[in-house]
Order: C-alpha cells, then structure tokens, then sequence
C-alpha cells in the first residue's frame, strides 16, 4: 500500500516492512535475529528455524524492491552472538547473498553486546538517531526538533472488537509526530496499542495492508 | 504413661477419645487396624466426621513403627489448611505420648526452615504436591526417603482430576521405588467413582481397601425465594437484588459462610452486604487475597466474632470453622458434590446439623437448586475421572529426577508404569518425552545447543547447567493460573495479586473494587500494581477462568425436574416424593417462568432437543439446548458452527451455559428439523470438531499450562523478571513457532487432546451428538427471547467465534460496527430485549445485566484462527 507521509512517497508492505523508493531504502524494526537460539541455550525447547525464515522474508522483499540499502530500526539481532549457534552461518549466507546491499542498523537496546559480529556482515552501525529528512530515524520512539520520527521498539500490535469478532493485527503506527514500524520478526510478539484521535493506523492482515480509519480504532481497541 | 520410644496401641486411642469426650467411628477403628497391619486404602468420610484422626493414628500405632527419620509424608492440596493439619497431628502425638516431630513445608516455608529439615528431616512432614515434587529433586535426600513409611494424601477428590493429581501421582511412583514397602492413605469426600480414585492413588498394580464412614449427614437446604409479585432477572448472575434478604439471614444465624462462584462476585457481594444498617461484622476470602487478609477472616471466623465471611472455593477445604452454624450459597451451585460439601462446612463437628440457604441469583438457578436437592436426596454424586499421559507433567518430573543425578531413563520409565496416569504410555510417547527433555524435540526438527537434561558415562541422568537447574526448581511450584501482579498501597502494605491481564489494562488514575475497598492505581512498576484507597471510578475487577461448568449430572436432573410441569394447571410436580414438601418453594417459584417458556416455545425436555430461532437486528440467532453441561456445549457450538459455515459462509459469535448455547450471525441458512438433526451427525464428528477447534484455537489457549509444566515457557517471578527478559515470549508465541518449525511436537498435541478431553469432554460431547442426531427435535421461531434463550444472550461475553470469512471482509465489517456505533446508536439495539412491557413476564433486562453489559471489560477471548504469524 502507497502512502504519502511528509511528502514523500512511502510503500507499506504486508510483510511489515516499509520501502522508500526516492532513497532506495528497505526500512524494517525489531528483527531479533538469533531469538529462538537464544531461548535454547537457556533450556527453553524452541526449534530452529525462526532466523532463516526472516531472512529467507528479507530476501522476498529484496527481490521486490531492490533496494540499494537496508535499514533496520533497531533490535536487528535478539541476544549476544555465538559463532557456534546455526543460525551465524545463515547471516553469513545472506550477506553473501546480497553483496551490494548497504546494511544500516541503529542500535537497539538487544544490540548490546555485538563485539562478535563478523566484520564480513558489513554492518554500519549507528548510534542514537539519523536525521535523514524529512525523517529522523530511531530505536525508540520519540518526538524530534528535526523531523518527523521514525522507529520500532514497541512491536504496535492493534486489536479491534466487536460483538461478533476480534482481530489482532501488527500495525505500522503513524503518530503525530512519529510512526512506530511493527516488529518484523516472525518470533516475535507484540503490544497492544490505543491509538489517538488524530493517528494513522495501517493493520497487517494476511490480505494485505488495510487503513483503520481513525475515528473506528479508538472505539474498537481495548 | 508411655515413654518415648513405647508403642501406642488401639486402646491408648479409645482412652484418649474418651478423656476428651469424643466418639470412636467403627470406620475409623477399621482404619486404625488395617493401617496397622500394613495395608494401603482410601477413606471415604464426610467432612467435620474424625477423617484426619483416622487417616493418622493408625501409623502411630503400627508396630513396625520407625522413630528416626522422615516416617511420613502428609500431602495436602492446600497451603492454607497445611498448618492447621499439621497441628493437629502434632497434638495428637503429644497427646499419645510419642516424642515425634511433624512439621510443614510448603511454598510459604522460610529458606532457613528448609536447609535445617534438609540436614534433619523431623518424623512427619506435612507439604503440598509441589513441595513434595521439589523434595525429589535434591539428591542429598534421596537415600533419606528408603526410611519413609507412609504417606497419605488428604482430599484426593480436590487432586484427582487435575496436574496436580497426576504429579502426586509421580511422587508416589518415586518413592515408592526409593522404600519398597511404602503404605499409601488417601482421604476423599464422597464420589460417584471411589473405586477408580483408589486405583488412581494406589497404582493400578496395588490392591487397598476403600473403607467409607456410612455416616449420613445431616444437611438442612433452604432456598431465598424471590416474592411471587416480585419480577426476578432471567439473566446476570450477580443477584445483588437478593442483598436484603440475605443481609436478613446473616442476623439470624450466628455465624455465616457466604460462597460465591467467583472473585468477582465475591467482592461484588461484600461491598453490598457492607452496607447493612446496623453494620454487620464482615470479612472477605478469596484466592488473590493477601495471606495475611485470608488469615484474618480465617481467624474471625475460628473464634466466631464475625458475622459472616463472603468466600469463594478458597474455604471450600479443610480448616474447620466450628462457630458456623450457616452456609449461603450465592448463584447455582454447579454441581451436587460440591453443594454438599460447602454445606458441610457449617454444623462442622460429627453430629450437628448443617444448614446452607441457596440463593439464585437468576430464574433458572431455582431449578438448579431444585435439581440439587433431588440428587442430593437419592445420594447421586458426581465422578472425577483421573487424567493420563499428561506428557508436560511427566517432563517435568523428569529433569526434576535429573537433578539428583540418581536414576537412569529406564528407572524412570519402570517407576511411571507404575502410575494410572502412565500405566499404558506408548514407548513412541515416552521417547519422545525423553527426547524433549535432552535433545529438545524429536531427531526430525533441529533444536542446536539445547541441553537441558544429558546422560552421563553411568546413564544416570543429570542437568548440568546450573541456572537452569535453579529455574526448574523454582517454577515446579507453578502448576498456577497466569502471572500474577501484585497488588499493594504505595506505602508498601500488600493486599493480594490479580492476573496480568487485567492489570495490564488499567491506566494509573483508573479505579477498582479490590479485596473489598475502592482502590486507584498509582502505578505498575516491576510486577506490582501501586495503588492508594479511595476513587469513584466503576471498573470491575476481571478474573480470568472464574466460571466452573455445571456437573452434567447436574444438568440432567434439571431436565427431568422439567418434565414434571403440566402445562394445564401451569404447576410443576415434583419428581419424587422424597423432596414433595421441601421443594414446594422451588417449584413454585419456578412454575410461571416455565409457563412462559412454554407458551413462547416450548420446554426442553428428556430426549428431545429444543432449538429456538429469533432475529434481530444483530443477526439470525439460533438457541439449542441440549443440557449437557458447559464443556460439552463448547464443543457442540463450535462444531455446528464449523457445519452451517460449510452451507453459507459467515461468522459467528457463540454463547454457551450449562443448559445450552446460542450461534449468531448476521445470516444464517433456513434450517428445518431433519437439517438441525443432520448437523449432529457423527459422520466424521472427530474431524469436524477438529478443525473448528483449530478455528477457534482452543488448543493454543490450552497450550498456555502445558508450556509452563513442561518448562517450555519461564515466567519467573517479580524481581527475577529483568534478568529474564531476554527469554521470556508468551506461550501463544511459542505454540505458533513450533506448530511451524516442529509439526511433530506432541506437546502441542497433548494441547488439543486436552482441548478435547478436557475442556470439551470429547466422549461425553460424541455421546449427546450421537443422541441429538436421533432425538426429536423442536424447532420454534420465537418473536423474543425466551427465559432459557434470554441468559446466553445476555451474558455473551465468553463467546469465542469461528469464520470462513477471509480477513479483509471482517475487518470491513467490524469497522462498520464501530462506525455505527460512533455515530450515536449505542450498546446494544434495542429490538433484542423482551418487551418489558409484558404483563405476564418478569422483567427481563435488569439493572444486573445492563451494567454488566455496559462496564464489564470482556473476557480475553479466543482469537481467530486466521491470525497473522508474519
């Protein structure tokens, strides 16, 4: 779905990712690779196979963009890194998959320990938030003097209820002076939003991308 | 007198029973001989009836006796009747003149008290099934348990049933491998299955002795009858218009016990009771409570300057309360067994009478007590079937036995065979549950780095890692509820804990009725809500999994209580002339309602099914009432919705209660009798029912208990939770990816057997469709809802739904509700009430209901299986 925000042309796609086509910019939140991984070396019993399958998602939305850069808005890797744990070498694989790919990450609060991430991944960390205008990209949502901000942190998640049925779909959050991205992981959960009078919602659905309008989602959401 | 180390005898006893001036029971005397003989049993015995002595002072008079070292193990469902028990016994032992120690250890123990009984283990240990499970797991106690003697299990009938059983059930196992000879008592109140609950107990293998007390008691029922001018709600189940009655009641009897069914009706009914002019000396019990508030009304209520204590099923055990002299219970009492039992609770001591007064709190619930009295009358009961290969109980226990390094799989596997629960586990299930605990899952899905439990060099089985061992230690205890969030004032004084989902929704500002008062909250901060007294804010206090379902047997008694009506003279006979005279009330009362039902449809009846049909502006709604208890009709409805939603797709919204359940849906195909008859069919009934409970995902809800039993979720406790953060994800999460990655995982389908077996009773569910599919079937359309349709619509809040709708349709739809509903037509239309107006009817909608409908948050319900997973 093809939104206009700040003037710019932005498309919201279903596999909660946002492209940037004047930038040539693939932009997702809260990836949190290596979670499943992580659940298992404390002696939680979560099969494998969550990381390559976000990965194998990025690759689907790489083909259909061709985006020169990816941009993750915080929370790209889940935990501390083991170079012996599987899912090191799917990452690899995917770098090498993607060679001309520019990788930019801002750092999450998951992001902490990263002295292990191979240099080979290529990965352009920053610190804080990036003004790029007509946004300010960050981790954690906030209001800022530059621009309008841009982040993820929060996995926005929007349930609608009525009589007859209940829905909770991922939303990408467009707030007045901020939009929250939903997290992209597929391991991942989410929190329950009420959006304000005057916000923008877009819910995932397995039918695509559809607005809530925003005068229905403060009656319908908890 | 006898010195220390002297035996006891039978007589020792008769002359202690004397000096105080009690009764020997015959049945406790046979007790006392066989457990001196060594034999193994179960006791059936009515509450308030010597079951503890008798259960006890056989082992002190066994000669084969042992006087050093754990002797007996005492395990006991509850932590609040721990302490009493296990001065009871202490006394005993004095009074005998045995120098034995007991002493408790529950989840209440401090630290300091469990290292010292780890060094010294005193001769009786009175604990809980998660105490005793967490016992198994050092291995500095294992060679002190081969000195164990007996144990017995109080209140089986409370554990039977249930996890918590089956885990007693593996404790058993264990120890009766570390000391061959081990003697096993249970205690039970009455059941329609004493045979099958021994056989639980004791292990299939086994053979005991069930010996019953035959003392009938004494129970006086009175029911709180709405005047006959007066118009009593159909619907709404908090009753509160009742309020000056009971308040009536409560001074006219010394002491009262006021049963709720829930929390919430529980604090609902003391803020009500509290205005009492003169004021009435209260106090309120239930099972989120602060400890010390609980004790405090336990306290009142021991020594009898209370005038009553408005309790949920937290008092439904043990403690005895000898100053109550009434028990009231607050809406239908569900089931047969469990009426008599909180009857029992008042005229505790052997001999008095027990007097409980029921109050309905809406039309149909005269009938429930009706229903009750007339089982009660013939001794009908009902059965609690045990359950079996629960696999995430038996994980759990695995790598409990792991921690001590001690036991190889294969002991493991002799010893659980020796168990009801897993007499008959296939060996493909076991390996699988020996694979889940030391690989993760089955060889096909990949789970790297997982090691919890690993064989050693001597095929001892062992947990290596430290923290995880610490962690399984700490969550043995939580076969629990949901999280929990404590509530306390911001000065720090703490008044119990409420389920996260609830607090969750609250805003600071936002105010609650809470253990009695008014609260505001403050703030949440690290897993405690704070809160300060007072705030005019008219938000309910949710619990979630409140409602118990109505007994089937229950339910069946209601329908031939119905038969009894004659629709020429508008009376209702009574069934038997056992209770003629003391159901007259009842059925009376009864007797007009039924006469509306039947004029604007008809009643329901043995053999036949009654279906209504009646359209409003929400939709088509279609009432069926088969009766065959709540589990059931959870089930049925989504079943049959899954049916008709392959005529004509749709959503729909159901309603289920203990006599029937409502489908709606903004249109549904035209139905004839034959048509309703061949939706019961038991043509592929498995899969049918499958694939709506699939839709409806009862299984991921279910899954919630199993992924914390079997250790696949952690959820701590408050203050441990920062560090855990970074491998906490909700069970829904876990169920999605391994439904994705591990299609195997015989967890998640222990989560839709359990589905199945547990929450909709499958062979009970596949009996009454198989019935319906034959029986006569009454189909009226109805201009209005009628007193059996009026409560389903009314308290559709439980309703899970099903669609075969794609997602775009129902958000459109949806969005178009809310429209409406922003644009000025609030709650709901009005065209789906009964006209209030009609003379001959009560009036319908109450402010019961009304406010219900309006404040009540709604119950988090099952989600749609259409839900997003990426």
């Amino acid at each position: 779905m093809r939104i206009e925000l700040c003037g710019e042309t932005l498309e919201l796609h279903a596999d909660r990712a946002l492209h940037w086509p004047r930038r040539r910019t693939l932009i997702v939140a809260d990836v949190h690779l290596g979670k499943g991984a992580a659940f298992r070396r404390a002696g939680l019993a979560i099969p494998s196979g969550d990381t390559r399958r976000d990965l194998a998602r990025l690759d689907a939305l790489i083909a259909a963009f061709s985006p020169e850069r990816l941009l993750v808005l915080g929370d790209l890797f889940h935990a501390p890194l083991l170079e012996s744990e599987s899912w090191f070498a799917d990452v690899d694989r995917f770098r090498a998959r993607h060679v001309s790919l520019a990788l930019e990450v801002l750092r999450g609060n998951h992001d902490r320990v990263l002295h292990r991430v191979p240099p080979g991944w290529r990965i352009d960390w920053h610190e804080g938030a990036r003004h790029e205008p007509p946004f300010v990209f960050a981790h954690e949502p906030r209001d800022d003097d530059r621009g309008y901000g841009m982040a993820g942190h929060l996995h926005p998640v929007l349930t609608l209820r009525s009589s007859t049925d209940r829905l909770r779909m991922p939303v990408f959050w467009l707030r007045e002076r901020h939009a929250v991205l939903p997290s992209f992981g597929g391991f991942t959960g989410g929190y329950g939003i009420t959006p304000g009078p005057d916000e923008r919602v877009y819910a995932v659905t397995p039918d695509g991308v559809m607005e809530i309008p925003e005068t229905r989602t403060r009656k319908g959401s908890p | 007198m006898h010195g220390a180390s002297a035996t006891p005898d039978l007589a020792d006893i008769e002359r202690l029973f004397a000096a105080r001036g009690w009764r020997v029971f015959d049945y406790q005397r046979k007790v006392w001989q066989a457990q001196a003989r060594g034999e193994s049993g179960l006791i059936h015995a009515p509450t308030g009836t010597g079951k503890t002595l008798a259960a006890w002072l056989g082992l002190l008079i066994d000669p084969a006796r042992r006087d050093e070292g754990l002797s007996v193990l005492w395990i006991t469902p509850m932590r609040a009747l721990a302490a009493d028990t296990q001065a009871g016994l202490q006394a005993s032992c004095t009074d005998l003149g045995l120098d034995w120690n007991v002493e408790l250890r529950t989840g209440d123990t401090s630290s300091h008290v469990r290292t010292r009984q780890r060094r010294n283990l005193p001769n009786a240990l009175v604990t809980t099934p998660e105490s005793a499970s967490l016992l198994l797991s050092y291995a500095d106690l294992v060679p002190a348990f081969s000195n164990l003697q007996a144990i017995v299990v109080d209140e089986w009938h409370e554990l039977l049933g249930t996890k918590r059983g089956v885990q007693t059930e593996l404790v058993l196992s264990r120890l009766r491998a570390l000391s061959p000879g081990l003697r096993t008592w249970g205690v039970s109140a009455t059941l329609g299955n004493l045979d099958e609950a021994m056989r639980a107990l004791l292990g299939p293998k086994k053979t005991g002795r069930c010996i019953s007390a035959d003392l009938a008691k004494d129970i006086r029922i009175d029911t709180l009858l709405p005047d006959v001018a007066e118009r009593f709600p159909w619907g709404g189940h908090m009753g509160l218009s009742q309020a000056p009655r009971v308040i009536e009641a409560i001074r006219a009897a010394s002491t009262s016990l006021i049963f709720t069914n829930t929390r919430n009706q529980a604090e609902r009914w003391y803020e009500e009771l509290a205005k009492a002019d003169p004021p009435l000396k209260l106090a309120l019990h239930h099972g989120s409570l602060d400890a010390a508030l609980r004790a405090t009304a336990e306290d009142g209520l021991k020594q009898g300057t209370l005038d009553a204590v408005v309790a949920t099923s937290s008092l439904d055990l043990g403690v005895d309360f000898t100053p109550v002299d009434q028990v009231i219970q607050i809406g239908g009492p569900k089931g047969i067994a469990r009426l008599m039992q909180r009857a029992g609770r008042s005229g505790h001591r052997p001999g008095q009478l027990s007097r409980v007064v029921c109050v309905p709190t809406q039309a149909m619930e005269i009938a429930e007590f009706a229903a009750a009295r007339e089982a009660a009358a013939r001794g009908n009961t009902e059965s609690r079937r045990p359950l079996t290969h629960s696999l995430d109980v038996l994980a759990q226990h695995l790598v409990t036995l792991a921690l001590t390094r001690s036991v190889g799989a294969d002991d493991v596997r002799r010893e659980i065979a020796s168990t009801h629960a897993y007499a008959d586990l296939a060996d493909t299930d076991w390996n699988w549950v020996l694979d889940f605990v030391m690989h993760g899952g089955s060889a096909l899905a990949a789970y790297p780095q997982y090691h919890k439990v690993v064989e050693d060099q001597d095929g001892l089985l062992h947990v290596p890692d430290a923290t995880i061992a610490r962690r399984h230690r700490m969550s043995i205890g939580t076969i629990t509820a949901n999280p929990l969030v404590r509530i306390a004032f911001v000065h720090g004084a703490s008044l119990g804990s409420l389920e996260e989902s609830f607090a969750s929704r609250l805003k600071p500002g936002d105010s609650f009725v809470f253990a009695g008062r008014r609260l505001t909250l403050v703030r949440i901060k690290d897993m405690t809500a704070q809160v300060k007294a007072g705030g005019k804010g008219t938000l309910i206090t949710r619990w979630d999994g409140g409602k118990m379902p109505m007994s089937s047997e229950l339910a069946e008694d209601l329908l031939r209580l119905f038969s009894g009506f004659e629709a020429g003279s508008g009376a209702l006979r009574a069934l038997s002339p056992l209770t003629e005279q003391d159901s007259a009330g009842e059925r009376n009362a009864l007797a007009p309602l039924l006469s509306i039902q039947s004029r604007w449809s008809s009643l329901p009846l043995p053999g036949a099914l009654l279906v209504e049909r009646t359209r409003s502006r929400e939709g088509d709604h279609l009432f069926m009432f088969p009766f065959a208890g709540r589990s059931v009709h959870e089930g049925l409805s989504a079943l049959i919705a899954y049916r008709l939603s392959r005529k004509q797709q749709a959503s729909f919204v159901f309603s289920v209660n203990d006599y029937g359940f409502e489908l709606m849906a903004r249109e549904l195909p035209e139905l004839d009798e034959d048509e309703i008859r061949a939706l019961f069919s038991p043509v592929d009934l498995d899969a049918d029912l499958v694939a709506s409970i699939n839709a409806s995902e009862m299984a991921r809800r279910r899954f919630r208990e199993i992924a914390r039993i079997s250790g696949l979720v952690f959820e701590g406790h408050p203050g441990a939770r920062k560090t855990m953060r970074q491998v906490q994800a909700s069970a829904g999460l876990i169920f999605d990816t391994l439904e994705r990655y591990d299609p195997g995982n015989l967890l998640t389908k222990q989560a839709l057997r359990e589905a199945l077996d547990h929450l909709l009773d499958a062979s009970r569910l596949r009996e009454t469709a198989q019935r319906l599919h034959a029986a006569q079937v009454t189909l009226n359309i109805t201009e209005r809802f009628t007193p059996m349709a009026f409560p389903l619509w009314a308290t559709r809040v439980s309703s899970n739904q099903l669609s075969s709708e794609d997602w775009r349709t129902r958000v459109e739809r949806m969005l178009d509700v809310l429209e409406r509903a922003a644009g000025g037509t609030r709650g709901p239309p009005l065209d789906v009430f009964p006209l209030a107006s009609d003379a001959a009817g009560p009036k319908p909608a109450t402010t019961d209901t009304k406010k219900k409908r309006a404040r009540r948050p709604r119950r988090p319900r099952m989600s749609s299986f259409l839900r997003p997973l990426s």
